[in-house]
C-alpha cells in the first residue's frame, strides 16, 4: 500500500492542475503574449503591425526612458540600504520580551498594513509647502522651507521617505525572526570571554544572519524597482521627471500615450533589469561565502 | 569587575538603543498624529492655516461628512472581498499544488516545479499590458474576478508550501496510509492541518499585497462601483480642483484605514509570528 | 404561513417594480473635483459656486427633477484619460464624460466616440445656437461629437489690495497691468519691493498643464507656426526661444512663486501671498465670492484681466474649452433619450455654469443680461474675440502638454539650458506624433 502511494502515477499531477492552469493562463501566456506585443506597432484600441526591435531602439534612445532608469536606480540605492540598516538597527534594539519592545515592534509594522494611497495621502499632507507638518516645524525653526515635492533633488527624496516610513515593517520582523534562531550558546561563550558588544554583532550576530539579510536586500531589490504609485500620487513624476520610476514610464506610455507596444518594450527591460539585479547580489552573496570559506 | 548578564538579549540589545528606537517610534507616528488632528478640525479654519491644529476647538463634522455622503464604504467592500477572495484562492492552490510536488511523484514533477520557479522571477510589470488586453477579450475587467484573478497565479505560494510540506516527516502520511486513505484524505485531513503556520504566514503576505495593490485595479477597476480602498482613496486626491479641505482628506485616510488598524490591533502577535515563522524556513 | 410569505412578497415585487422599470441610469463621469461633502445633497445651483459646486448642484438638480433618470456620477482625477483609455480599451466607458475640446481629435479619429446630432435635435438644440468658437471645437467631419459647456483661457486675476500698496493702481480704480515684457519686469520690481510679496503666482510645481498652456500663448502672440504641420512640432525658432526666455527671466528675477502646486497656488492667491494669479477662468466665480466677503486678502480688491499682449505680432490667447461626450458603446434607445434630457438640461443651464468664470457656449447666454452684469466679464470679454486654440488636427494635444511643461520646468528651474530644453522637447514631441 505504502509503495503505491510513492508510486508516480499522473493521478496526482491532478493536485498541481488547479495552480498551473492558472499559473499557464495568467503569467506564461501574457509573458509572451507581451514579448510579441512588444514587437508591434499597437496601441490600445488594436492595429497591431510588427515592426521587429523598434519599440526596442525607440525605448533605449527615449531620453526619458534613460532618465527614469537612472531615477530608479538612485532609488533603489538608496531607499534598499536605508530599508536594510534601519530594519536591522530596530529589530537588534527590539529584541527583548519587555512589553516597550512589544509595542514598538507593532508600531514600526503598523504602517506596512496601510494601503499606497493612504501612505502618500499622509505624506502629501506633511510635505506640501504652507499648510504641512514640514513646513510648519521649518517655520517653527525659522528656517527657508524646501518645496519637498516640487524641487528636483529633494521629490524623489521625499517618495523615499515614504517608502521607507512604508516598507519598514518588513525589514524588521525578518531580522527579528532570524536573531531568534541564533543558537543561544553562542552568546554563552562570547559573554565568557567577555567579548565586547560590537565584537559580538560583528563576530556572531551578523554572520549569523548572513543569508536573512541577502534575502531582505533581495525582496526589497525587487520591490523597490517596482516604484509607481508613491510616486505617481506624491509627484507624478516631477518636476521635469525627476522623480518619475520606470514603471510610471511605462504606465504613461502605455495609458497617456496609448502605446501599448512601446509600453510593453519598455517592460521586458525593466523584467530584465530586476533579474540582473537579483542575480548579482545572489552571485556576489554566494561569492563573498566562498572567500570567507 | 561588573556583574555578567549572560543574556543573549542582553548582548543584542541595550537601553540605549531601545531609546533611540523609541524616539523613532515617535518621528514615525507624528505624521499619523498630524493626520489625525487635521481629521479633527474644521475646514474653514484649516484654511486660514493649518497650525489651528495645535488648538481647540476640535470637531467629528469630517468624520459626519464620511459616513453620510461617501463611498468609502462600497470601496471598502471591494477591497475585502478582492483582499479575501485573492487570500483563500492562493491558499489553495499553492497548497494543492505545494503538496503535490513536495510528497507525491507524478510524470515531469520535476520539470513543472522548475517552470514554476522560474515564474518567481517574473514581476507584475512584464505581464500587466498583455494582461489587460486579455481581460479586455473576456470582458472580465470591472469585476471582482478581474481583481482576484491576476495574483493567483503568483508562483511564491506555492514555492513557500513545497517547502513546507517537505518539512513534514515522512513517518505522517506513511501512517495514514496504512490505514488505506485516499491521497487526497491524506492532503485534507492529516498534512494539510500542520501547514496552519505557513497557511497564516502566506495568507497575510497575500491579504496585505491584495489589500495594497495599485497598479493592476488602476487599470481594471475604472468603474467607480468597483473601486477598490486603493484606487477609490486615489480618485478623491484630484489636484485640478478646490479640494475638500485637508480635514475631510484626514478623516477619510483615517477612515480608510481603520477596519485595518483595528484587525491588527486584535491580532497583532499572530501576525507578528506568521510573518517573522515565513522567514524562519 | 406560505401563503403569506408569497403575499408579502408579490407585495415587495410590487412596491419594487415601477422603480425598476422607469429608471433609466447615466454614468457620468467628470473631472471639475470633489466636493460631497460641502455639496452632496445641494440642489440650489444658484447658491453654488465654482466649478465642483456648480456641477454638482446642477446634477442633483437634474436628478431631482428627473426621477425616472438616476445619474451615476464619478469623479476623477483631472483629466483623467489614462483611466478613461482604459475604460474604452475594455469597452467599459461610462455614457457621458467630460473632456476638454483639445482631446477630441484623438477619440473621434479612431470612432470612439458617438456623434451627437440627432441627438441634439431631438432636443431641438441647433447647431446655431452655440459661439461659433465653440461648435467649431466640437464638430470633426461635418458632426458634432461633444455638447459644448463652455470656453476657458488662461487669465490675470489681480489682487487690487496689494497693488495698491505697490503703487500700481490706476485713478479709475483698476491696476496697471505691463504692456509689454520691460513693463512687466519694472513693474513686477515695483511690487515685489514694495510689498515683499512675488508679483506672479504661478502653478510651476508637479504640473505642465500651465506651463504649456502660457507658452503657447507667448508662441502666438508672435504669430509662431509651431504647429504649421500637425503631424510636426518646430521648436527650432527664435520665437519658441523668446517666449521661453521671457517665462525664465520672470522667475529668475524673483517675480513668481516656485514651488506652488495647484492647490497651493489657488490658496496662496486667496491668502494674498502674491499679486497677480496666472490661472484660469474657471476661478473668477470663487475668488469674485471671496472678494465679497469682509476680512481676506481679496475683501473688496479683486479683478481679473486677459493675458496681456507681450509680444506685439499678434494680439492673441491660448483657449480651450470643456464638453460632455458619450464613449462609444451600446446604448439603448431610452438611454440616449435620458443622456438627450439631460445635455438638454446643460444646455438650459449654460448660464450657471458661466458663474465659474468660463465663457458660455450659448449665444443667448452672451447675448443675456443676467451673463453681462456679472462681475467682470466685460473686462475679459475680448478673449472671446482673441482666444486662439492649437489646430484640432494636432492629436495627443494631452501627452503633448505635458511633455512640452515638462521640458520647460526643466529649462526654467536651471535643470536644462533652454535650446536643450526646446530641443529635447521637439523631439520628444515628433517621436510621439510619428509613432501614432
Amino acid at each position: 500500500m505504502a509503495e503505491s502511494y510513492r508510486r508516480s502515477r499522473w493521478t496526482n499531477g491532478l493536485f498541481v492542475v488547479p495552480y498551473l492552469s492558472v499559473f499557464l493562463t495568467l503569467l506564461v501566456f501574457p509573458l509572451g503574449w507581451g514579448i510579441w506585443l512588444s514587437l508591434n506597432k499597437v496601441d490600445l484600441f488594436g492595429g497591431e503591425r510588427f515592426i521587429g526591435l523598434k519599440n526596442y531602439a525607440r525605448v533605449l534612445s527615449d531620453p526619458i526612458f534613460g532618465q527614469a532608469v537612472k531615477n530608479t536606480l538612485i532609488f533603489v540605492g538608496v531607499s534598499v540600504p536605508t530599508l536594510v540598516i534601519l530594519g536591522l538597527f530596530l529589530a537588534l534594539a527590539l529584541n527583548k520580551t519587555s512589553k516597550g519592545s512589544s509595542f514598538l515592534r507593532g508600531l514600526f509594522f503598523a504602517s506596512s498594513i496601510l494601503s499606497v494611497t493612504i501612505v502618500t495621502l499622509i505624506w502629501r499632507i506633511v510635505f506640501i509647502p504652507n499648510d504641512g507638518l514640514m513646513s510648519l516645524i521649518f517655520e517653527f525653526f525659522g528656517w527657508q522651507p524646501i518645496g519637498f515635492l516640487s524641487t528636483t533633488g529633494w521629490s524623489l527624496f521625499s517618495v523615499g521617505v515614504a517608502t521607507v516610513w512604508w516598507c519598514i515593517g518588513l525589514p524588521m520582523m525578518l531580522f527579528l525572526a532570524a536573531l531568534q534562531q541564533i543558537p543561544k550558546d553562542l552568546y554563552e561563550a562570547a559573554a565568557l570571554d567577555n567579548a565586547s558588544r560590537w565584537r559580538v554583532l560583528t563576530r556572531i550576530t551578523l554572520p549569523s544572519i548572513k543569508s536573512t539579510i541577502m534575502l531582505v536586500a533581495i525582496i526589497q531589490v525587487v520591490m523597490q524597482f517596482q516604484l509607481f504609485g508613491q510616486a505617481q500620487l506624491m509627484t507624478n513624476g516631477g518636476p521635469a521627471g525627476s522623480s518619475r520610476p520606470i514603471v510610471m514610464y511605462i504606465y504613461e506610455v502605455g495609458f497617456l500615450r496609448w502605446d501599448i507596444g512601446l509600453g510593453a518594450a519598455a517592460s521586458q527591460i525593466l523584467f530584465l533589469i530586476i533579474l540582473c539585479a537579483a542575480m548579482l547580489q545572489y552571485w556576489v552573496s554566494t561569492r563573498k561565502e566562498e572567500v570567507d570559506a | 569587575m561588573k556583574a555578567f548578564n549572560y543574556s543573549p538579549e542582553h548582548l543584542t540589545s541595550n537601553r540605549q538603543l531601545f531609546w533611540i528606537a523609541a524616539v523613532l517610534g515617535v518621528i514615525m507616528m507624528a505624521p499619523v498624529a498630524w493626520i489625525i488632528g487635521l481629521s479633527l478640525k474644521d475646514n474653514a479654519e484649516l484654511l486660514r492655516g493649518t497650525e489651528a491644529v495645535f488648538s481647540f476647538p476640535y470637531t467629528l463634522l469630517n468624520y459626519a461628512n464620511i459616513l453620510e455622503s461617501s463611498s468609502v464604504f462600497g470601496w471598502f467592500m471591494n477591497s475585502m472581498i478582492v483582499a479575501v477572495g485573492q487570500t483563500v484562492g492562493v491558499l489553495l492552490l499553492s497548497s494543492l499544488a505545494g503538496y503535490a510536488f513536495a510528497r507525491l511523484e507524478f510524470p515531469f514533477r520535476k520539470t513543472l516545479f522548475i517552470i514554476v520557479l522560474f515564474g518567481l522571477a517574473v514581476p507584475e510589470q512584464a505581464v500587466i499590458i498583455a494582461r489587460h488586453q486579455m481581460f479586455n477579450w473576456f470582458d472580465l475587467h470591472n469585476t471582482h474576478i478581474g481583481l482576484i484573478l491576476p495574483n493567483l497565479s503568483s508562483a511564491f505560494g506555492v514555492f513557500l508550501m513545497t517547502q513546507f510540506f517537505r518539512a513534514i516527516p515522512k513517518e505522517i502520511d506513511e501512517a495514514a496510509m496504512l490505514d488505506n486513505a485516499s491521497t487526497f484524505r491524506i492532503f485534507w485531513k492529516v498534512l494539510l492541518p500542520l501547514t496552519l503556520p505557513a497557511q497564516a504566514t502566506l495568507g497575510i503576505f497575500t491579504f496585505l499585497q491584495a489589500w495594497n495593490d495599485y497598479w493592476w485595479p488602476l487599470i481594471s477597476a475604472t468603474k467607480s462601483d468597483m473601486y477598490t480602498l486603493t484606487i477609490g482613496i486615489a480618485s478623491s486626491q484630484t489636484n485640478f480642483a478646490q479640494s475638500e479641505g485637508l480635514g475631510f482628506l484626514g478623516a477619510q485616510a483615517v477612515f480608510a484605514s481603520l477596519p485595518v488598524v483595528i484587525v491588527y490591533i486584535f491580532f497583532q502577535r499572530h501576525i507578528v509570528t506568521a510573518v517573522s515563522g515565513g522567514a524562519v524556513k | 404561513m406560505k401563503k403569506l410569505l408569497l403575499g408579502t412578497t408579490a407585495i415587495g415585487l410590487l412596491a419594487l417594480s415601477p422603480l425598476a422599470n422607469a429608471n433609466t441610469t447615466i454614468e457620468l463621469q467628470r473631472f471639475f473635483g470633489a466636493c460631497e461633502a460641502e455639496y452632496g445633497k445641494a440642489t440650489d445651483v444658484s447658491a453654488a459656486v465654482g466649478e465642483c459646486g456648480i456641477i454638482t448642484t446642477l446634477v442633483n438638480k437634474f436628478a431631482a427633477e428627473n426621477p425616472d433618470i438616476n445619474v451615476k456620477v464619478s469623479t476623477v482625477e483631472w483629466p483623467g484619460y489614462d483611466q478613461l483609455n482604459a475604460q474604452l480599451a475594455s469597452r467599459s466607458a461610462p455614457d457621458v464624460v467630460s473632456m476638454h475640446y483639445s482631446a477630441m481629435s484623438d477619440y473621434q479619429s479612431r470612432g470612439l466616440l458617438v456623434p451627437l446630432d440627432k441627438l441634439l435635435k431631438d432636443q431641438s438644440i441647433k447647431a446655431t445656437d452655440f459661439t461659433d468658437a465653440a461648435i467649431t471645437s466640437v464638430t470633426k467631419e461635418g458632426k458634432i461629437y461633444a455638447l459644448p459647456f463652455d470656453n476657458w483661457t488662461m487669465l490675470f486675476h489681480v489682487n487690487n489690495n496689494l497693488m495698491k500698496k505697490a503703487g500700481l493702481m490706476k485713478a479709475d480704480g483698476n491696476p496697471i497691468l505691463p504692456t509689454n515684457r520691460d513693463e512687466l519686469f519694472s513693474q513686477g520690481k515695483q511690487f515685489k519691493d514694495a510689498t515683499g510679496k512675488p508679483y506672479l503666482v504661478q502653478v510651476l510645481a508637479n504640473e505642465t498643464a500651465t506651463y504649456a498652456r502660457i507658452f503657447y500663448t507667448l508662441m502666438m502672440q508672435q504669430n509662431s507656426k509651431f504647429f504649421d504641420d500637425p503631424s510636426h512640432i518646430d521648436l527650432s525658432g527664435q520665437d519658441a526661444k523668446a517666449a521661453l526666455t521671457f517665462m525664465k527671466d520672470i522667475v529668475d528675477q524673483g517675480l513668481s512663486t516656485k514651488n506652488l502646486d495647484y492647490p497651493a497656488a489657488v490658496s496662496a492667491f486667496s491668502n494674498g501671498d502674491g499679486g497677480i494669479a496666472v490661472n484660469g477662468t474657471w476661478l473668477i466665480g470663487s475668488y469674485d465670492a471671496q472678494s465679497k466677503e469682509s476680512n481676506n486678502a481679496l475683501s473688496n480688491g479683486y479683478s481679473v484681466f486677459p493675458v496681456p499682449q507681450f509680444f506685439k505680432q499678434k494680439d492673441v490667447t491660448y483657449t480651450d474649452g470643456h464638453g460632455w461626450v458619450v464613449p462609444r458603446g451600446d446604448r439603448s434607445d431610452e438611454k440616449m433619450a435620458a443622456i438627450g434630457k439631460l445635455f438638454k438640461f446643460f444646455y438650459d443651464n449654460n448660464y450657471e455654469w458661466s458663474r465659474t468664470g468660463h465663457l458660455p457656449t450659448v449665444k443667448k447666454v452672451i447675448a443675456s443680461n443676467e451673463f453681462k452684469s456679472l462681475p467682470h466679464r466685460s473686462d475679459i470679454a475680448k478673449i472671446a474675440k482673441t482666444g486662439q486654440a492649437l489646430p484640432s488636427a494636432v492629436l495627443r494635444q494631452f501627452a503633448i502638454q505635458d511633455i512640452i511643461g515638462e521640458e520647460l520646468s526643466s529649462a526654467i528651474s536651471g535643470n536644462k539650458s533652454i535650446d536643450d530644453a526646446l530641443k529635447t522637447a521637439q523631439y520628444r514631441v515628433n517621436d510621439l506624433l510619428e509613432n501614432i
